[in-house]
């Protein structure tokens, strides 16, 4: 928002050459030439079969018209609809502690002195590189009932651990582990506009840390922690992998669930339903992160002019 | 460092690169390519891999094979739909070989004429088979065989059960210490949700066959084995925790943490001889029911444009040495008859060597075992 504010003001101060601004003025159908062959793709291979197979839901088999059968059995089934939940269930849960984790090492990366700062962010974008499944059975090995952790634990003397192998718990270190990366980099991004003279002059009124944060570190970061939160809600919500093989037998992830109505029980239509409530869920996630890119931009845009 | 590229140099060279590769065609008699779709384990795909296509190749120069493994999404199943499409179509699936399918399983397909019918003058080694899987259908080669059976270590287990009443006894006297899996993930778990319904229905396999599936009567026979493995729930590994797979359950097994599950022969085998489980793990069959087990169809499909190449293929892997090789290499049964193989082999594996092989029927009476499970079992955990 600075660096924008101040481009502005640098633009503003500026006499522009009228063919520049002719150029600008036709800028908008050389910028829709531009991204138009990317979007017809999109359009093509993605909106439209995705349209058609939404819209399908709504005409099932045997039916003369319209109608919500297929809505109708997915939310009259206490199999489906607990599946559903168990997945916001899992969303929720695994972002909440993303963030916890994500705001720490984010403000350690932005604020600390250490020498340690470098080996922290290569270590914190480590697992970009590791692919689920890699993931999945080294945390088994990690984790499992029989893996390191038990046996460290049985080594000190402690006994009686529950391992997350196989739960819910499981599936949520492991989808943890696995987006850490982004959010760490969007929060560092965000932090990185605090700046610190602000901090310091807090401190000098006599701001504790704790006020700090609330107050100085935190507000700037809003946004930040609004896309972190929809980016890696459509992430964690459509996951499979690591759910798939760390998580319980049931209730299962909707992304699981799916697969398995349609190539283990052979129900297209009722899988194509899970798609599509599945969809419209994301779609909430999705408006949401338009709408703040969206403002953020149309406020550039008032900014520039 | 001058190096001077004249003009000339440069076109004669670009000249000979563009001619390069039409001189290699004639120089190279390109094997023909058979392409073969796997969606076996990985034990099953490695060793077509890493053992029979280079002794296929060797044994017939005129051909290469290509191994695609379709394990994902929909399997084999979802090429055999393209196959029958492509029969309608009369075009080429470019699928020449199935390592395993079994074409009775695609209801339609073989009125389709979509699969070879393989006979003697076929693929000579048919004649060798085993009486049981060549009975079965004309259209599939019973090329090998498995069967689940229970694992267990025998530092920690005492008394090897015998018959359903035992083990589910065993399993109550020793909490925590079984588990099957998920039965979608992995045969070894169906197979044992299998005979929990073969159990709840008087041990009579032959009330189930490809033809007589009925989702209201599926759903009664059903109903008393979800009983008995809702009994056992609370007493399996973690209260109930369901590995996702085959392999993830020998991994509990051979990191000690349970004591015994339901595991594939083959893989079993295979984990012992190659350390991966324990020295002491033992494996048994139930006495008073077998769990069920089958053979592994290869087939031929119709369209294919290599049909001497998928004979010469599947009659490769039914020679003697090639079988076992199987055994040996990961403890496969044979497709052929014991007798066609040497005698110490058959003494070797005298233990397990199944008598019966109850058959459960796939398709349709599989999903709905796989979602009345889910349904009936899976969901009721209690657990903390």
């Amino acid at each position: 928002m600075t660096t924008a504010a101040s481009a502005g003001g640098l633009r503003q101060g500026r006499i522009e050459h009228p063919r520049r601004s002719l150029f600008r003025d036709r800028g908008w159908a050389v910028g829709l030439a531009l991204i138009a062959p990317a979007f017809l793709l999109m359009v093509v291979l993605i909106f439209a079969p995705a349209v058609l197979s939404l819209a399908g839901t709504f005409f099932p088999a045997g039916a003369a018209g319209a109608s919500l059968a297929n809505y109708e059995h997915f939310f009259g089934d206490a199999l489906s609809v607990l599946n559903l939940v168990f997945t916001v269930w899992t969303t929720l849960a695994t972002l909440l502690v993303l963030l916890v984790v994500g705001l720490v090492v984010a403000v350690y990366l932005r604020f600390s002195q250490s020498r340690l700062v470098a080996a922290i962010q290569v270590l914190s974008l480590f697992p970009l590189f590791v692919p689920g499944i890699v993931i999945s059975f080294a945390l088994i090995r990690f984790l499992g009932p029989t893996g390191l952790v038990p046996s460290i634990l049985k080594a000190i003397g402690i006994t009686g651990y529950q391992t997350p192998y196989l739960h819910a718990s499981g599936a949520v270190i492991g989808l943890v582990w696995e987006n850490i990366p982004l959010t760490v980099m969007l929060l560092t991004a965000g932090l990185s506009q605090v700046s610190n003279r602000a901090i310091e002059a807090a401190r000098d009124v006599g701001a504790n840390a704790a006020q700090i944060f609330i107050h100085i570190v935190l507000p700037p970061l809003t946004r930040s922690i609004a896309v972190v939160c929809c980016l890696n809600f459509l992430q964690i919500f459509g996951s499979f992998t690591v759910p798939y093989i760390l998580g319980p037998a049931a209730p299962q992830m909707m992304s699981i669930f799916m697969q398995r109505t349609f190539t283990e029980v052979h129900l297209a239509d009722a899988a194509e339903t899970q798609a599509a409530i599945t969809f419209l869920v994301c779609l909430i996630a999705g408006v949401v992160y338009s709408a703040i890119v969206f403002r953020d931009s149309a406020a550039k845009g008032t900014l520039a002019a | 460092m001058a190096l001077t590229l004249s003009r000339r140099l440069l076109i004669q060279s670009a000249a000979a690169t563009a001619l390069l590769p039409l001189a290699k065609v004639p120089a190279l008699a390109a094997p023909t390519t058979i392409d073969v779709c796997t969606d076996g384990d990985t034990n099953i795909s490695d060793w077509w891999i890493n053992t029979l296509k280079p002794a296929f190749e060797k044994a017939h120069p005129e051909f290469s094979l290509n191994i695609v493994i379709t394990r994902a999404n929909g399997g084999n199943l979802t090429v055999a739909q393209r196959v029958v499409a492509a029969k309608k179509t009369s075009t080429d699936a470019k699928v020449d070989f199935f390592e395993e399918f079994d074409p009775r399983e695609l209801p339609g397909a073989i009125e389709a004429g979509a699969f070879t019918k393989v006979d003697e003058t076929v693929v000579p080694n048919w004649a060798l088979l085993n009486p049981l899987g060549k009975a079965e259908t004309p259209f599939a080669i019973p090329y090998r065989a498995s069967q689940v059976l229970i694992a267990y270590d025998s530092a920690k287990v005492k008394e090897t059960p015998k018959s359903w009443a035992e083990i589910t006894a065993w399993i109550k006297a020793n909490p925590g210490q079984f588990i099957y899996c998920r039965p979608d993930k992995g045969g070894s778990g169906s197979h044992f949700v299998m005979r929990a319904v073969h159990e709840a229905n008087g041990r009579d396999p032959s009330l189930f066959k490809p033809e007589n599936f009925d989702a209201e009567k599926a759903k009664k026979l059903f109903a008393p084995a979800w009983a008995l493995l809702n009994d056992i729930q609370p007493f399996l590994y973690d209260k109930g925790a369901y590995p996702a797979g085959n392999n993830p359950t020998l991994q509990l097994f051979a990191g000690g943490a349970v004591s015994m599950i339901s595991a594939w022969s083959d893989q079993a085998l295979q984990g012992i001889s190659q350390g991966v489980l324990p020295e002491t793990t033992k494996l048994t069959q139930l006495q008073d029911l077998a769990l069920s087990g089958g053979f592994a169809f290869s087939s031929i499909p119709a369209t294919t444009v290599h049909k001497e190449g998928a004979a010469k293929l599947a009659d490769f892997a039914l020679s003697p040495e090639m079988q076992a090789k199987m055994i040996a290499d990961f403890g496969a049964f044979p497709g052929i008859d014991w007798k066609n193989l040497p005698a110490e082999l058959a003494e070797k594996y005298k233990a397990i060597i199944p008598t019966s092989m109850p058959f459960f029927p796939g398709g349709q009476w599989e999903a709905a075992l796989v979602d009345g499970w889910y349904a009936n079992v899976a969901t009721h955990l209690t657990r903390s």
